[in-house]
C-alpha cells in the first residue's frame, strides 16, 4: 500500500518482467518456498521490492499495476479543471447569480417600498380614526345640550302651569270660603231675628200679662 | 524473506478483496500531455448537473418563488451572506468567485457519494468525485491565491505588499510563506478529506457490506459539505484580508 502512495514508485520499480499490465491479474498466490534470494540489500525496504519484482509473476504483475499507481500525478487535468471552473463561473454567473441576485434585489425593494407605503396608510388610517373620534364627541355635546335645554324648557312651561292651576284653584277656594262666611253671616243673622221673635213669644207665655 | 513474501501476498490479496483502486486513472493524451479522463468526466457531469438544474429553476423567475426557485435563492443568499461575512461590504463582486467555488466542490463531493459511478465500467480506473484528485483541488487552489492578490492589488495598488513587513518586518519570510501554505493547504485538506472519506467508505463495504457502512456514508456526506463550506469561506477570507486596510 505503502508503494502506491507514492509517485515515485515508478523510478524504484524498473520492470524486470516486460508483461503486458492488466489491471487486475488473478493469478494463482505462488508458494512461499520459491525464496532463494540472497538477503544482501541494505534496507529492507529494498529487499521488499525487489523480493516483490523477483520472486513470483503475482507480484510482478502487482508491481507493474503498482507502478501506474500515483496519487500526486500532475498533469494537463489541472490546468483543463481550471478552465472548466472558470468557465463554470462565468456560465453560473450570466445565469444564475447575476440574473437572480438582481431579481430578489428588485423584489425587495419593492416589497420595501409596499411596507412603506402601508405604514403611511396606516398613519393616515389613525387620523381619520381621531377625526371620527372628534365628531362623535361633538355630535354627543350637541345632543346633551339640546337635551338639557328641552329639559329647562319644559320644566319651565310645567311650572308655569302649575303655577295657573295653583292660582285658579286658591281664587275658586277664595270665593267659595266668602260665599261660606256669607252664608254663615245670614243664617246668624236670621238666626238672630228669630231668637230675638222666639224669646218674645216665650216672654209672652211665661209671664201672663 | 518469508515474512516480506507472506505480507507481499497479503497486501495483494487484500488489494484484490477491497477492489480498493487508489492512484489508477484512466488517461487520455491530449497533444502529447496526459490527462486523468476519469476526473474530467464526473467534472463534466457536475458542471452539467449545476447548470442544468440552475437554467430549469430560474429560468422565469416568479415574485413568490416555487420549490425551485425558492432553494436557489435560498442557496444564494447563503452564498452572499458568507461573502458577506468574510469580505465585508463590498462582496458583491465575489459572489460569482465564492459562489462557484462552492457549489461546484459541493455538488462534486456529494456526487462521489451519491452518484452510482460504479455502474460505469473504465478500462482501467475508476469514476468518483473530482475532488479525489489532486489535480482538482490545486486546480480550485490555485485560483484563489490569484483572486486574492488581484483584489488586494486592485484595491491598494502596490501598496498590497506593504502587508508583507506588518506588523514588524521580521515577519518577512513567514509572511511570504503564508502565500504558499494557503494554496497548498487549502488543497490538501479537500483531497486528503475527500479520498480518504471514499476509501473508508470502499474499505468498509468490502468488509461488511450491509447495513454497516451507512453511518459512514452520512458522517461522509457531512464532511463533504463542510469541506465545501471550509473551501469556500477560507477563499473568501483569504479576499477579505488581502482587501482589508492594515491597521
Amino acid at each position: 500500500m505503502a508503494n502506491m502512495v507514492m509517485a515515485s514508485s515508478k523510478n524504484l520499480l524498473p520492470s524486470l518482467h516486460p508483461q503486458p499490465p492488466t489491471p487486475k491479474p488473478h493469478l494463482p498466490i505462488p508458494t512461499q518456498t520459491q525464496t532463494q534470494t540472497p538477503l544482501s540489500f541494505p534496507s529492507l525496504k529494498s529487499a521488499a521490492l525487489t523480493a516483490a519484482i523477483a520472486l513470483s509473476p503475482v507480484s510482478a504483475a502487482m508491481a507493474a499495476e503498482m507502478e501506474k499507481a500515483a496519487l500526486f500525478d500532475f498533469n494537463l487535468t489541472l490546468p483543463s479543471i481550471a478552465a472548466e471552473f472558470l468557465l463554470l463561473m462565468v456560465a453560473l454567473d450570466k445565469t444564475y447569480f447575476t440574473p437572480l441576485g438582481k431579481f430578489m434585489d428588485e423584489r425587495d425593494a419593492s416589497i420595501r417600498e409596499k411596507l412603506g407605503d402601508v405604514k403611511d396608510t396606516s398613519s393616515e388610517v389613525k387620523q381619520m380614526e381621531e377625526q371620527a373620534a372628534a365628531i362623535m364627541r361633538a355630535a354627543r355635546a350637541e345632543v346633551s345640550a339640546a337635551l338639557n335645554q328641552m329639559k329647562k324648557e319644559t320644566s319651565v312651561e310645567v311650572e308655569a302651569k302649575l303655577a295657573e292651576g295653583r292660582k285658579k284653584v286658591e281664587a275658586e277656594l277664595e270665593e267659595a270660603l266668602a260665599a261660606l262666611e256669607r252664608q254663615k253671616e245670614e243664617t246668624i243673622a236670621a238666626l238672630d231675628s228669630q231668637i230675638a221673635a222666639l224669646s218674645d213669644e216665650i216672654v209672652k207665655k211665661v209671664l201672663p200679662v | 524473506m518469508n515474512v516480506i513474501l507472506c505480507s507481499s501476498n497479503m497486501l495483494k490479496g487484500l488489494y484484490d478483496i477491497s477492489g480498493v483502486e487508489v492512484g489508477q486513472h484512466l488517461y487520455w493524451q491530449i497533444g502529447g500531455f496526459q490527462v486523468h479522463a476519469q476526473v474530467l468526466i464526473t467534472s463534466w457531469v457536475v458542471i452539467a448537473i449545476l447548470l442544468g438544474s440552475v437554467t430549469v429553476a430560474v429560468r422565469n423567475p416568479q415574485t413568490i418563488p416555487t420549490n425551485g426557485q425558492n432553494f436557489f435563492e435560498y442557496v444564494l443568499e447563503f452564498i452572499r451572506d458568507l461573502s458577506k461575512t468574510q469580505i465585508g461590504e463590498e462582496y458583491g463582486p465575489w459572489v460569482p468567485f465564492i459562489g462557484t467555488m462552492f457549489l461546484f466542490i459541493f455538488v462534486s463531493n456529494w456526487s462521489g457519494a451519491l452518484l452510482p459511478w460504479k455502474l460505469i465500467e473504465l478500462p482501467h480506473g475508476e469514476l468518483a468525485a473530482p475532488t479525489n484528485d489532486i489535480n482538482t483541488t490545486v486546480a480550485l487552489a490555485l485560483p484563489t491565491s490569484v483572486a486574492y492578490f488581484y483584489a488586494g492589488l486592485t484595491k491598494k495598488g502596490l501598496g498590497y505588499f506593504g502587508k508583507y513587513i506588518q506588523p514588524t518586518p521580521i515577519l518577512l519570510p513567514i509572511n511570504i510563506l503564508e502565500d504558499f501554505t494557503k494554496p497548498l493547504s487549502l488543497s490538501f485538506r479537500l483531497f486528503g478529506n475527500i479520498l480518504a472519506d471514499e476509501l473508508v467508505v470502499v474499505v468498509l463495504v468490502s468488509l461488511v457490506p450491509l447495513v454497516v457502512p451507512i453511518p459512514v456514508m452520512f458522517l461522509g456526506l457531512f464532511t463533504s459539505g463542510i469541506q465545501a463550506l471550509i473551501f469556500a469561506t477560507l477563499a473568501a477570507a483569504y479576499i477579505g484580508e488581502s482587501m482589508e486596510g492594515h491597521h
